[in-house]
């Protein structure tokens, strides 16, 4: 006879166990599905910077156009991949609460988890790549890129937790947030420089936190970067744990409900 | 122990609120009592079982667990069909904190439920024959000190009934079950109390041949 379980270590066998088939889901689904992991932001970067070089755009507020990109799409696809997946991930893993271990929330954490883990590495596997053909890819002041790039992950498992109950209990607020968050790609100056926005449009833009979390990764990357005047990364973060809090209580308030049938 | 008290349980329907399917059910079913549920169809024994098995919760009262209760066995769900039998038996015993003796208990599974190399293939691929057998292999595999069973007994050919029969046998000596079952003889064999579910309400007997008495005296002739 074993000793009974506390409910930390449940939880805890919960996250590995969800973790791992996570993983495993993640890259095996498909044909070559870790590959389209790297391929997809790759895609998307090299698309943008053809289309750079067509308009002879070379440098982009003071830094080099290929690394303007590189590194505010590989850190818009940490928000972006974090909040979409984990969105889906109560849904996704309804067969599961058949094992009443396994709360809605977990499979929330996992996602994010799981994504965040996953672009740490392809971030660092495209940046080594983009080092090859030469490019300045070394940050000055890396703590300041990480501490951007987590703000964004942060952002995203916001995002996910508070989605993730809404879409559940509204179906079709799913579809309302999938098509707002549509033009999320271009407002977060991913792929246009915000900074070119006059004033008085440039204080809604800002209102984004992924606006502020790419400014600051690239800022990181190269101190002589002309960012917006209104870069705050402390609103990047405030707007994280907020939607965070809120994304939590949510879980909370409705957790009986979201497994109730 | 189970305490089930004063639970009500209605599903939502398209339309809001549905009927209510059980209306103040109040139960205590005692440890190392194996107890079988009998009702008519619809009469909410499948909804019980997934109360007391923690997978659905009810609209009101209340349930206490105070043992290790098994997820109702049977029951369609807990497979994902993109993953094979094997990740699949992984996760399930993580879940269970059996992760020190893990490849013990899955070649225990695989054995158990017959699947051949077909435990390597994604469950989506499966007969639902197949998918039953692993369900039911996986169910036997966790320690619990009261299984929950809907119709698993009626999973798989006849050769595997026989097993299972015989697993069900061996399992009745270190825990209890409870059980739903079309089979007058399978409860008999299993069950030594009863339960009759009847228009919301549930009644207790302490012999499992009252409770099938009480059921069938219910039916109209």
């Amino acid at each position: 006879m074993e000793a009974i379980r506390t409910p930390a270590s449940i939880t805890f066998s919960v996250w590995k166990a969800l973790f791992l088939r996570e993983a495993v889901n993640r890259l095996r689904t498909g044909r070559a599905a870790w590959l389209w992991l790297l391929l997809e932001p790759v895609i998307h970067i090299v698309s943008m910077m053809v289309i750079f070089t067509i308009i002879r755009m070379r440098v982009v507020g003071g830094i080099d156009v290929a690394v303007w990109l590189m590194v505010g799409m590989l850190g818009f696809f940490m928000f972006n991949r974090t909040a979409t997946r984990s969105m889906n991930a109560i849904t996704a893993n309804r067969a599961l609460f058949t094992y009443r271990q396994v709360k809605p929330v977990d499979t929330v954490l996992v996602r994010v988890s799981l994504e965040g883990f996953l672009m740490i590495l392809i971030a660092t596997i495209l940046l080594c790549g983009a080092g090859l053909f030469g490019l300045g890819i070394i940050p000055v002041d890396p703590m300041a890129v990480l501490e951007a790039f987590f703000g964004l992950w942060l952002v995203g498992v916001g995002f996910g937790l508070m989605a993730s109950v809404v879409t559940e209990l509204v179906p079709e607020a799913g579809k309302i947030i999938e098509f707002l968050s549509k033009p999320v790609y271009f407002l977060s100056g991913a792929i246009f420089p915000i900074a070119v926005v006059p004033p008085p449009y440039r204080e809604w833009l800002i209102l984004n936190p992924v606006a502020h979390g790419l400014e600051a990764v690239r800022l990181g990357f190269a101190p002589h970067y002309h960012a917006i005047p209104e870069l705050s990364v402390a609103y990047l973060y405030g707007f994280a744990l907020a939607s965070i809090f809120l994304g939590l209580a949510l879980h909370y308030r409705f957790a009986t409900k979201l497994i109730t049938q | 122990m189970i305490i089930v008290d004063d639970v009500h349980k209605r599903y939502q329907t398209e339309h809001g609120p549905g009927k209510w399917v059980l209306q103040g059910v109040s139960l205590i079913i005692p440890p190392k009592v194996s107890v079988g549920l009998v009702g008519r169809n619809g009469a909410g024994k499948s909804t019980l079982l997934r109360l007391i098995g923690g997978v659905d919760h009810p609209n009101r009262g209340r349930i206490e667990r105070g043992c290790r209760v098994s997820w109702p066995m049977g029951f369609g769900g807990g497979l994902q069909g993109s993953l094979t039998g094997r990740q699949n038996t992984k996760f399930v015993c993580r879940i269970h904190g059996h992760e020190n003796d893990i490849s013990h208990r899955i070649a225990y599974i695989q054995d158990f439920s017959e699947l051949g190399e077909a435990f390597d293939e994604p469950v989506r691929t499966y007969s639902s024959g197949m998918r039953s057998r692993l369900q039911f292999a996986l169910s036997l595999a966790v320690d619990f000190d009261i299984y929950i069973s809907d119709e698993v007994t009626a999973a798989g050919d006849a050769a595997f009934r026989a097993k299972a029969a015989a697993a069900f046998t061996k399992l009745v000596n270190r825990a209890s079950l409870i059980m739903v079952s079309h089979g007058e003889g399978t409860l008999r064999q299993f069950c030594t109390a009863g339960i009759w579910l009847d228009a919301g309400r549930a009644h207790w007997f302490d012999k499992i041949d009252d409770a099938l008495k009480a059921y069938k005296e219910s039916l109209p002739t």
